[in-house]
């Protein structure tokens, strides 16, 4: 049997292409919202993959430094280390800032470690050029994202650090790229102030004396040790919140990316809707501009089955083109986004099965005109 | 010489709509066409040319009455057949004003697209539309596409269709409207010689008094009934 899709699509090849390629941007845009839910996902859990700690302990009832502000002091990371269970505690700060950059300021999230600590918040894979922190001030590990090369100096609050190291893909839960001081640099950095504030201060009779804090503490829990027990009884005995990796992973992915994950999800279906509308709009068009034909094969004694055939196999083969074309575009310009695309191949694969059940969907606009087509229209003017 | 029968209608009966709106069109109506004849169907606009033909072409269903194709009776006050569409893809050839040609099939493939439905095999399809091509004398246009032809040819085009499954009746629609009074004549003595040589019944409707002499019979519909000049 002749493959009457075929031979109309070969017909009006450059015009089918072209249809395909524009509905084929809209999936491709569909394939990035993905990938920036997908990137943001990946994202959050880079700090907590790099840290690897099994508790995060935290200020009271708050869920921590990646959701809201959490203050406890350093000594804690002592106090926790010697409690039952626990292999390795680590203090740990974060605090965005902005770094002054030649353009422009570059927004970052600062992580600060103690260097001669038990916990390297620094993943060492990741780093690309130059070394970890090992001198306790002013030095500074780097994103490749900063634009900061290898030995240039950062001017940061009251002092001028050195890009000792690079690293790549290191950036936090929000996507701002992550860099790391030591420990005492950032504290002095979140905590102490300017000496015209301290002395404002001491004239109000207010002393500052929080400049020992960090944001939370980490820690390792020793093999053979439940975690959720050690966390029960560091609860208990020192009233701080604790959260397992487990529980910190959910913070960051359900608490803080749902709003935004729920936001891409309705762009996305939205997005698939106006694709699944504009090919039923295509089919119908194309369809209406074969109606005359249509009523012919209909007049002559072609079956409808055959017609509509033609109708659902150039549906399908759109939405297959354009589902390719959408693939393209989104591998061809997703690394030009700001914040990281992550493209998976089962979304893909996903789309692939809305957008065949969604061509079937729109065919039925074209079929319908089919079935409705009169072939005695085919007859006389 | 026996003459087959073709068409036989028998107190044909068309009316459309219902009580004050009912509107007459065909009111009992018989006449016989045999295989082999080239008979012209004449009558002002809006006397039931086409209704006529569609009714005999088993698209629009009379409202009482007989039909027979060749042997088959294929209305009887209703439907005998359940597929209409069958009747017409073995027993019906339609030819248009224009060659309504399908513009994205070429001619081979416009001409072998019914064979093939009716489950003819490609090669035989094939085969029987090259030698209506060369019966027509436009073989070599096998591989063209409508759009290359003339209107001339691409009508040719169009009767090899109408052929191709070797129909008992071919019904045509003005094949003549858009074509100048010499290659009217050609078509119609292009039909004539399809009419006797194929054994084949044709009824065309046209408005072109200059090619009447060139058929078998004149069929009229006159005060809603069919009379033959």
């Amino acid at each position: 049997m002749i493959d009457l899709a075929a031979k109309d699509i070969k017909h009006t090849l450059g015009k089918f292409l072209v249809t395909a390629m524009g509905v084929g941007m809209l999936l491709g845009i569909v394939l990035i919202m993905i990938g920036v839910y997908r990137g943001m996902m990946a994202d959050a859990e880079i700090i907590l993959d790099d840290i690897q700690a099994d508790l995060w302990i935290v200020q009271e009832n708050t869920l921590g430094p990646f959701a809201e502000s959490s203050r406890v002091y350093k000594d804690m990371r002592e106090t926790i280390y010697v409690m039952q269970g626990i292999d390795k505690s680590e203090a740990l700060t974060f605090q965005n800032i902005q770094l002054p950059h030649h353009e422009k300021p570059v927004r970052v999230v600062v992580v600060g470690y103690d260097i001669y600590g038990s916990i390297n918040p620094i993943n060492e894979l990741r780093l690309v050029a130059g070394r970890v922190l090992k001198n306790e001030h002013y030095e500074i590990v780097v994103t490749d994202k900063t634009g900061f090369a290898l030995g240039e100096k950062i001017k940061l609050g009251r002092n001028s650090y050195t890009v000792v190291g690079i690293t790549h893909n290191t950036v936090s839960n929000g996507g701002d790229p992550l860099v790391y001081i030591s420990l005492k640099d950032a504290q002095e950095l979140q905590f102490l102030y300017s000496n015209k504030e301290i002395q404002n201060s001491m004239a109000r009779g207010v002393k500052n004396s929080e400049s020992d804090m960090v944001n939370a503490i980490v820690a390792r829990v020793k093999n053979g040790y439940d975690i959720e027990e050690v966390a029960y009884q560091i609860r208990k005995w020192q009233h701080k919140s604790v959260y397992s990796a487990k529980d910190q992973k959910e913070i960051l992915t359900k608490n803080l990316i749902e709003k935004s994950s729920k936001q891409i999800g309705l762009f996305t279906a939205i997005l698939v809707i106006v694709s699944t509308i504009i090919i039923a709009l295509i089919i119908y068009t194309m369809t209406l501009e074969k109606m005359k034909e249509i009523a012919i094969m209909k007049l002559m004694g072609l079956p409808n089955s055959l017609i509509i055939s033609m109708i659902v196999k150039e549906t399908l083969l759109l939405g297959i083109f354009a589902f390719i074309f959408g693939n393209i575009f989104s591998h061809l310009t997703y690394d030009t986004f700001p914040k990281r695309i992550v493209l998976e191949i089962p979304d893909a694969w996903m789309l692939f099965g809305v957008i065949i059940i969604a061509s079937i969907l729109a065919s039925f606009v074209g079929v319908r005109k089919v079935i409705n087509a009169d072939p005695s229209s085919a007859i006389g003017g | 010489m026996h003459q087959e029968s073709a068409i036989k209608v028998q107190n044909l009966v068309k009316n459309f709509g219902k009580g004050e709106n009912l509107v007459k069109v065909i009111d009992n109506a018989s006449f016989e066409i045999n295989k082999g004849e080239l008979v012209a169907l004449i009558a002002p606009s809006g006397a039931g040319k086409t209704t006529l033909l569609m009714m005999i072409g088993c698209v629009l269903e009379p409202t009482s009455g007989e039909i027979w194709l060749g042997e088959e009776r294929v209305y009887n006050n209703k439907w005998i057949a359940k597929d209409t569409r069958k009747i017409r893809r073995e027993k019906i050839g339609f030819i248009f004003q224009a060659h309504y040609l399908i513009p994205f099939l070429n001619v081979i493939e416009n001409i072998t697209l019914l064979p093939l439905t009716n489950k003819i095999s490609k090669k035989d399809a094939e085969k029987k539309a090259m030698e209506l091509l060369e019966y027509l004398e436009i073989a070599d246009k096998a591989q063209s596409m409508s759009s290359e032809l003339s209107g001339g040819q691409n009508q040719r085009v169009a009767i090899a269709r109408a052929l191709a499954n070797n129909p008992e009746i071919i019904l045509a629609d003005e094949p003549t409207a858009a074509l100048d009074a010499k290659r009217s004549i050609s078509v119609i003595l292009m039909l004539k010689k399809i009419a006797i040589e194929q054994n084949v019944a044709i009824i065309t409707v046209t408005h072109d008094e200059r090619i009447l002499p060139y058929f078998d019979r004149i069929m009229k519909i006159e005060n809603r009934n069919i009379v033959f000049e």
